[in-house]
């Protein structure tokens, strides 16, 4: 399998009036490509600054992280934002939808973005597998909050990116949505072999991640492993 | 142009709340720049149609040409390189209560006495001769009713003028120009029983050589700014444009500020997604760009059609250079202004899109 993440040594270290807080202890964390990994642990653990080192938004105190046998965390603000734009895709938890556009827009917008052709082909069959068809000209607050991250997703697959982060994507749904919405993150990073990240309060969504792993107090460990 | 545009169409309210402040503002704008131009024209369009680089007048005159009095012996000692001419300026009130096909039988006027071969004639009618009580008047005469064959009388004179043609573009202090020649002015400021041969002034086209010491000598646009009032007017007109310019930039530069703001957390999404600052700065700039073209073109509209249905009763006048002038400093303010959520943009950090 294609290792998609490597992490190596990573730490982070921040600094509050005089004091030095290690956000993220010596970490060292892998993903290939077909994985749907979990993140768990309390507010204040460290989940945030390991997604963010992840995500290239700051840079670790010491150790690197490879995107695709690339280096990605020296390279500078500008080539990141490139990669993060083309190769990451990003599922928040507020969703990542922007309010003016309809959901067909938001895609349109990456190819007015990297002057590209919009791949009409693809959306259409985005659409079909996350049953947003209906849902194509419609703004984000027209939607309910499944149909919300349902699109989401259709918009995070749709640049085709190696790797996705979604931050606590189930976080305004109600369990039968969330299931939900986790089953077609899970089956649609097996089938495009991505390897996604999830970052999660919830722990009722493990149950379908290929590895778990727990962060407290900025170590990072691996909890379970349901291979699946 | 994309991001910018569907903004634009989704959020059409609340754009088009600010796009009225706009134009409001620009219709303002140039509404009051015609009219300082109109006023200013009606001020002045009979000197600058003198084409003269010089006016010579009396210095116990004191800026007031209409004080002055010269005869043919300060003509002679006036030396210039180029050509000089003899001006006689004197206001006079038309007063013709009977005429029947004039609307306003009182009409204050300024009376140019001058000699037939004069550059300060009209060029239009060089070929009338100006002789007896034969004038030409300002076509604003014209668009009150007068022919021309009509005669007319004036407050404090029992002189009666005929009118032999019209003149456009001349007007003296907002008040339309009767040519007349030298003696027919001279009767009129002086009266008939002695009238001694006095003029006012030297219009002159050319340098000095020899300028005797009761004389002085004003450029042309010096000589404009001594007109009472002129300065005053023009510099009012102008730093109230100048202020709604400004003010336009500032109002506009809140509002896609605040817009901005409210932007922030969806900005922090967009960058953390890859999403350049120069994309999304870009499509603030262009927001901001759109803004202010359409308030200026509707503002230039309202503007032309006020011009088409007042023109007969305020003084309007287009100048081009002057609405370009304006129209390119409204942009460039603007963009100042929107350069300041540019700023913001730039400062929003794309961690916080990534809470946890």
């Amino acid at each position: 399998m294609k290792q998609l993440i490597d992490m190596t040594n990573v730490t982070k270290d921040f600094l509050q009036g005089d004091n030095v807080i290690n956000a993220l202890k010596e970490t060292n964390f892998t993903a290939y490509e077909g994985e749907l990994i979990g993140i768990v642990g309390p507010s204040g653990s460290g989940k945030s600054t390991f997604l963010t080192i992840l995500g290239g938004l700051q840079k670790p105190t010491t150790g690197k992280v490879m995107l695709n046998g690339k280096p990605f965390s020296e390279l500078d603000i500008k080539e990141k934002s490139k990669i993060r734009l083309e190769k990451i895709g990003f599922i928040l938890q507020a969703s990542n939808l922007i309010p003016f556009l309809t959901i067909k827009e938001q895609m349109v917008l990456y190819n007015k973005i990297t002057k590209s052709k919009v791949n009409q082909p693809w959306m259409n069959e985005l659409f079909q597998k996350l049953d947003v068809e209906k849902l194509k000209d419609k703004y984000p607050n027209e939607l309910s909050g499944g149909e919300r991250q349902r699109s989401a997703i259709a918009k995070a697959l749709y640049h085709q990116p190696s790797v996705i982060f979604a931050d606590e994507p189930t976080a305004s749904l109600d369990t039968n949505r969330a299931y939900e919405v986790v089953k077609l993150l899970a089956k649609e990073t097996k089938e495009q072999k991505k390897a996604t990240i999830m970052v999660t309060h919830d722990e009722r969504m493990l149950e379908f991640c290929d590895k778990v792993y727990v962060i407290v107090d900025g170590v990072l460990g691996q909890k379970t492993n349901n291979e699946g | 142009m994309f991001l910018a545009f569907k903004e634009l169409k989704y959020s059409k309210t609340k754009f088009a709340l600010i796009i009225t402040v706009v134009i409001l503002i620009t219709y303002l704008v140039y509404f009051l720049t015609s009219l300082a131009n109109g006023l200013a024209s009606s001020y002045t369009n009979a000197i600058e149609k003198w084409n003269s680089d010089q006016v010579i007048i009396t210095v116990d005159a004191n800026d007031n040409m209409m004080m002055s009095y010269m005869g043919q012996d300060d003509f002679d000692a006036y030396e210039t390189s180029g050509s000089k001419t003899k001006l006689g300026l004197f206001p006079a009130v038309i007063n013709n209560p009977f005429a029947e096909n004039v609307l306003d039988s009182r009409v204050e006027v300024y009376f140019f006495g001058i000699d037939n071969d004069s550059f300060i004639k009209p060029s239009e009618q060089k070929d009338l001769t100006l002789t007896g009580n034969q004038v030409i008047v300002d076509e604003e005469l014209q668009k009150a009713g007068y022919e021309i064959g009509d005669l007319f009388g004036v407050t404090g004179s029992t002189q009666q003028f005929e009118i032999i043609g019209f003149s456009t573009n001349t007007t003296y202090q907002t008040a339309p120009v009767v040519y007349m020649s030298l003696d027919t002015w001279q009767t009129y400021r002086y009266g008939s029983a002695n009238t001694p041969d006095l003029f006012s002034g030297i219009v002159v086209k050319g340098q000095t050589n020899n300028l005797p010491s009761n004389l002085a000598s004003y450029t042309t646009e010096d000589y404009i700014s001594t007109l009472p009032g002129y300065t005053a007017q023009v510099l009012t007109f102008s730093v109230m444009i100048i202020f709604l310019i400004i003010i336009t930039a500032f109002v506009l530069g809140i509002f896609i500020y605040v817009l901005t703001i409210q932007k922030t957390s969806m900005f922090g999404v967009m960058k953390a997604q890859g999403i350049s600052n120069g994309y999304i700065g870009g499509s603030v700039i262009i927001q901001t760009f759109l803004l202010v073209a359409f308030g200026i073109i509707v503002g230039l509209v309202l503007t032309a059609l006020t011009g088409i249905f007042l023109s007969n009763v305020i003084p309007f006048a287009v100048n081009i250079m002057f609405y370009l002038v304006i129209t390119a400093a409204f942009f460039v303010f603007a963009l100042f202004g929107g350069l300041f959520s540019v700023s913001a943009v730039l400062k929003i950090d794309p961690l916080k899109a990534i809470g946890g």
